[in-house]
């Protein structure tokens, strides 16, 4: 049957990126339809229940910049936070919280019930309508018709997953649930490029079986951290630490002469896994040298023994995963409650997607999540965000919108993934941004926030909440600039004494600030006066001692800027421009950059060949006038 | 169409040739270097006539001054022309001096390019600017695989290799703090950081002295034994650089002179007489020569007019002309004249070789041949030269000294290790534009194969 009404926005996946994207298209006014296989897993953490960590709590705090969920749902659920990097510079900090898996998945599921715009409904989705290139709607199992008109897919692994645990396979969208395979069949029929990915998860083990007093305990911090600008440490449950153990020459002994039954390397896996989160056959194979591993035991909730054990994923045999488990210290009685696998899944090649994360080849359907290629909670929320946002808008009849390079790493990752497509599962690295002095997790809001208000993502609380800050931040500063201190007054040789640092001429404590020696917090109580305000004192000395730096950085900006706006129509025919190596003209062909910056950016494509496709533009529009003229 | 563009400078006359030398310069910033270089303001369209400055007021050059206003100008933008003595030293500080001023060096055909699109030239020439474009980066890339070559190609790929190493090291302790990986925190990343430092340093004298970096035309000396190769390149060089005597087989190794004629560097290489020989150290010579010749820009095939072989050199040597890539490039010398009564003459002929007669030991003819050389060079002339490959390099070396140095004092002074990743990211930068690209995911599989990551 057809449901008797229409949607603006359906949102295919109730993960990471579905809640999120259903969310923003929500906040943004239109009817929006969250439709998933089962409510009770909306918002399930299928691998480690872990928020945040480096370069991934950027993406956090991005998407709490614009109103999403994460880490609001992260401040009510996390058991154990820490800030990494908190000894290296403020671009490079970090938050990380262990989250409470069941707290996480009752914060999102509140948060979106209490969201107005937004109906649930739980059924699986067996095929999308589509007419003519466009999207109308959606199909589920039992053969309900939903429709809209803007369509966003979110289904994580679960298209064409294949589960392995040794030599034994069979398919699943993720342990314990059934995968998307009918919808997958279909979507293959449609002009998409399709590889395949591989992810991996290592058995969890019963904490009742596990001897602590063996093990190195990790807890959080203190003061203890929080994850959203609005988040508070009262929100948060009860603390609990994570901890450490090794492998040692006993566990890769055990792996080693069990290779051949590890799916990996007996060639029954094709997908390609990431580099940066091995499995324990893969670190032991690739890494011989090493004869010891760290291991993190981390708890999966406050209510639950289950443990997970963050570095040994596998898809050995069950038999060589107990085996390799107890033969670690602390764990050499310790019980398995699921075994680790690995799974394989389809994704889709995001070179075939617009910034909007709107499809090229269907109008209306956008995809985001893990289907892009991406691996990560985090990766998979903030194109969730992207995606339901833009087909929001999409619905409204406005243009799309997308943060470049510069503003966000959500501009990186698309930019990345559209630009350079991937080859694994593509995770965050703050090595990956160029501009990363400027885009940190402390001022995620002063980059993102005001763009978030005038598309109708961010609601009142958090636009309030903002402008206050932001006023404070620049009364603060211009108090610190017009505010002198002279040598030899009371004032001056109290901050002299104080830093131990001689006072040669008169200088504003703006000035004073840029210096090495000289932090906020000590100004303040030396001067008596100052904001009590953390957040504020804290935007105010970043700003200041990265202050050349992001000079620097920002004239680079206005460069990058400039080639961007040069925009590159996408019927430009490639071939006929002479000059053009046939590598260049086939990698541009392939990727059909939107402007003239993300041509530049495509590996191979030389300084030289940008020239060419300038002039070639040029010439273009010279003609174009010129007929113009004539008629 | 809206396009920013940084400010680009070059040296717009052909090298070495002629009395006058133009460094052109154009973009938002040709106003403020023609301020500070005539240390006065430049009026438009006027020829200011004086000293061209250094820092500190100390005068580099004298010659005439032009400034253009944008839009009034060959390429639509503000443009600077620095007419001075030419010289390619003096020029190249011209030049250097535009660079500290904020100019970039301009890439081939670049003036004309930003011309076209500044609505300087018309529809038509657009195909010939994109020839221009073309031709030019083909050749830029020749030149400067050609400044390359060798030793100096050598050490920077060292550099990159030591410079890429400790990215790895501190990027890995930023991405990965939980990997019992923190080398910002021991001794390790200042260790390699110095290392790094010293050896630049080391490569940018070196190649500032010319140890490392050649240029100028290559030209070879071959022929017969005892043709008088020696003495030829005696009389270039002006003093005895090879030893001469009657003996045939005198000299059994390749030999190598650098000139200069009117300021424009010469290689000449001298080269073992050409014969079939059972000695073998002059065997490994007459190899060498073959070697020589196949990678020449201009070869002098002496002959001895006393012998027979004088009468139709090229069909005696059928080997010879199979070692030459191309006939235009040869200059036939006719050695000797003294003794076979020879007129000094220079004749030109339809394949595209030249014959000059000549006598080394007398010097008769060399005048004729330095001129001839000089005008070999004029036609070996493109777009860019060696010389301005050559520069670039230095200045992107230079540039990355200047951010190892700023990383280092971040590091050692505040040891804020996410600033000296950003200082050796864009002395990386400097570096790629001699090596090639470098990109943010190389460094992640670098990082990857060097240290097992995987919380």
């Amino acid at each position: 049957m057809d449901y008797p009404s229409r949607f603006d926005v359906i949102v295919i996946g109730g993960g990471h990126a579905g809640t999120e994207a259903a969310l923003a298209a929500a906040r943004m006014g239109v009817k929006t339809l969250l439709l998933s296989h089962n409510i009770e897993t909306l918002g399930q953490m299928s691998c480690n229940p872990a928020i945040g960590g480096i370069g991934k709590s950027h993406l956090v705090k991005e998407i709490d910049a614009l109103g999403g969920a994460m880490a609001t749902a992260t401040d009510y659920a996390g058991i154990q936070f820490r800030v990494l990097n908190s000894r290296k510079g403020p671009a490079v900090r970090a938050t990380r919280a262990q989250a409470d898996r069941i707290l996480y998945k009752a914060a999102i599921r509140k948060i979106l019930e209490n969201q107005p715009n937004l109906w649930l409904f739980q059924q699986a989705v067996d095929d999308l309508i589509i007419e003519q290139d466009v999207v109308r709607g959606a199909v589920t199992q039992m053969g309900l018709r939903f429709f809209a008109d803007n369509v966003v897919l979110t289904s994580g692994t679960f298209l064409g997953g294949t589960i392995h645990i040794g030599m034994e396979n069979y398919s699943g969208g993720r342990a314990g649930d059934p995968p998307a395979n009918t919808l997958a069949k279909r979507l293959r029929e449609l002009p998409f490029r399709v590889a395949r990915l591989k992810t991996g998860t290592p058995p969890r083990i019963d904490s009742r079986s596990v001897d602590f007093s063996k093990l190195i305990e990790q807890p959080g911090d203190t003061p203890l951290p929080v994850m959203s600008y609005l988040g508070k440490v009262e929100q948060h449950p009860r603390q609990i630490s994570c901890w450490i153990t090794h492998t040692n020459t006993k566990t890769h002994d055990i792996i080693s002469s069990n290779l051949d039954r590890s799916p990996m390397y007996a060639g029954v896996i094709e997908g390609v896994g990431p580099r940066y989160c091995p499995s324990i056959e893969d670190k032991i194979t690739r890494f011989a040298d090493k004869d010891s591993h760290q291991v993190f035991l981390e708890p999966e909730g406050l209510e639950t023994n289950e443990l997970y054990p963050n570095g040994i994923s596998t898809s050995l045999p069950f038999d060589v995963q107990l085996d390799l488990v107890r033969s670690m210290q602390g764990l050499e009685n310790a019980y398995i409650m699921r075994p680790g696998y690995a799974i394989e899944y389809d994704y889709f090649d995001p070179r075939d997607l617009h910034y909007s994360l709107e499809t090229k080849c269907v109008q209306g359907l956008f995809f985001a999540g893990q289907i892009n290629g991406t691996t990560g909670y985090e990766e998979a929320g903030v194109q969730g965000l992207l995606a339901g946002s833009n087909a929001a808008l999409r619905a409204q009849g406005k243009d799309s919108w997308h943060p470049t390079r510069d503003e966000a790493y959500l501009g990186v990752l698309i930019d990345d993934l559209l630009t350079m497509g991937t080859q694994e599962p593509y995770r965050m690295f703050t090595s990956r941004a160029e501009y990363r002095l400027i885009l940190r997790e402390d001022n995620a809001d002063m980059r993102l926030t005001e763009k978030g208000r005038a598309i109708g993502l961010v609601d009142d609380v958090r636009w309030a909440a903002f402008e206050t800050k932001r006023e404070a931040i620049e009364r603060e500063e211009q108090r610190l600039r017009s505010t002198w201190v002279r040598p030899n007054t009371a004032e001056g040789d109290a901050l002299s004494s104080h830093f131990n640092i001689p006072l040669a001429h008169e200088y504003n404590l703006l000035n004073l600030l840029t210096r090495p020696e000289i932090d906020y917090a000590g100004l303040k109580a030396v001067t008596g006066t100052g904001v009590a305000d953390q957040q504020v004192a804290e935007q105010i000395e970043i700003r200041t001692k990265y202050a050349g730096y992001i000079t620097r950085q920002q004239g680079d900006i206005a460069k990058l800027k400039a080639s961007e706006s040069i925009s590159i129509p996408a019927d430009l025919d490639y071939t006929k421009i002479s000059g053009l190596s046939k590598e260049v003209q086939l990698k541009l062909t392939d990727i059909k950059p939107t402007n003239l910056g993300q041509a530049s950016r495509i590996p191979g494509v030389t300084p030289a060949a940008i020239s060419l496709l300038l002039v070639q533009l040029k010439r273009r529009q010279a003609n174009q006038n010129l007929e113009v003229s004539e008629q | 169409m809206q396009y920013s563009q940084d400010t680009i400078a070059a040296i717009a006359t052909a090298q070495g040739r002629g009395g006058v030398g133009i460094v052109r310069v154009s973009g938002s910033l040709a106003a403020h270097i023609a301020q500070q270089i005539l240390a006065v303001e430049p009026k438009p369209r006027y020829a200011h006539y004086g000293a061209f400055y250094a820092e500190e007021q100390q005068a580099l050059d004298q010659g005439i001054a032009l400034f253009f206003k944008s839009p009034h100008s060959f390429t639509g933008e503000d443009i600077l022309e620095l007419q001075g003595h030419g010289g390619p030293v003096i020029l190249d500080m011209l030049l250097q001096r535009c660079v500290e001023l904020g100019a970039r060096l301009a890439r081939p055909g670049e003036f004309s390019e930003r011309a076209f699109l500044n609505d300087k030239l018309d529809l038509a020439q657009a195909e010939a600017i994109a020839d221009l474009i073309e031709a030019s980066s083909v050749q830029a890339a020749r030149n400067a695989l050609r400044s390359l070559q060798g030793e100096f190609s050598k050490q920077v790929h060292q550099l990159t290799e030591q410079l890429i190493s400790l990215r790895i090291f501190v990027e890995a302790a930023i991405d990965f703090p939980e990997e019992e990986i923190d080398f910002l925190a021991d001794g390790q990343i200042l260790n390699q950081l110095t290392q790094l430092r010293e050896s630049l340093t080391q490569v940018i004298h070196k190649a500032g002295q010319g140890v490392l970096l050649r240029d100028g035309m290559n030209v070879v000396i071959a022929g017969r034994p005892n043709a008088g190769k020696s003495s030829l390149l005696n009389a270039l060089a002006g003093y005895e650089a090879a030893i001469v005597t009657d003996i045939a087989g005198t000299t059994r190794d390749t030999l190598k002179e650098h000139i200069h004629i009117d300021g424009m560097p010469l290689h000449i290489t001298d080269t073992a007489g050409l014969r079939q020989t059972s000695d073998q150290v002059e065997q490994i010579g007459v190899e060498r020569a073959v070697k020589a010749i196949t990678a020449a820009d201009r070869i002098l095939l002496v002959v001895d007019t006393t012998s027979p072989e004088a009468a139709d050199p090229f069909s005696l040597w059928p080997e010879f002309l199979q070692h030459a890539p191309d006939i235009s490039k040869v200059t036939l010398i006719r050695n000797k004249i003294d003794l076979s009564g020879e007129q000094l003459a220079v004749d030109n002929f339809a394949d595209g070789h030249c014959s000059i007669s000549l006598s080394a030991r007398q010097g008769q003819g060399i005048e004729a041949l330095r001129e001839h050389l000089k005008q070999c060079m004029g036609y070996q002339q493109t777009t860019e030269s060696t010389f301005s490959a050559r520069r670039r390099h230095l200045d992107a070396l230079q540039q990355a000294q200047s951010f190892l140095e700023n990383g280092y004092q971040q590091l050692t002074q505040v040891s804020a290790g996410e600033l000296l990743a950003e200082d050796l990211r864009l002395a990386q930068q400097c570096l790629a534009e001699i090596t090639g690209e470098f990109t943010a995911d190389d460094l992640l599989g670098r990082i990857f194969s060097s240290f097992c990551i995987g919380k």
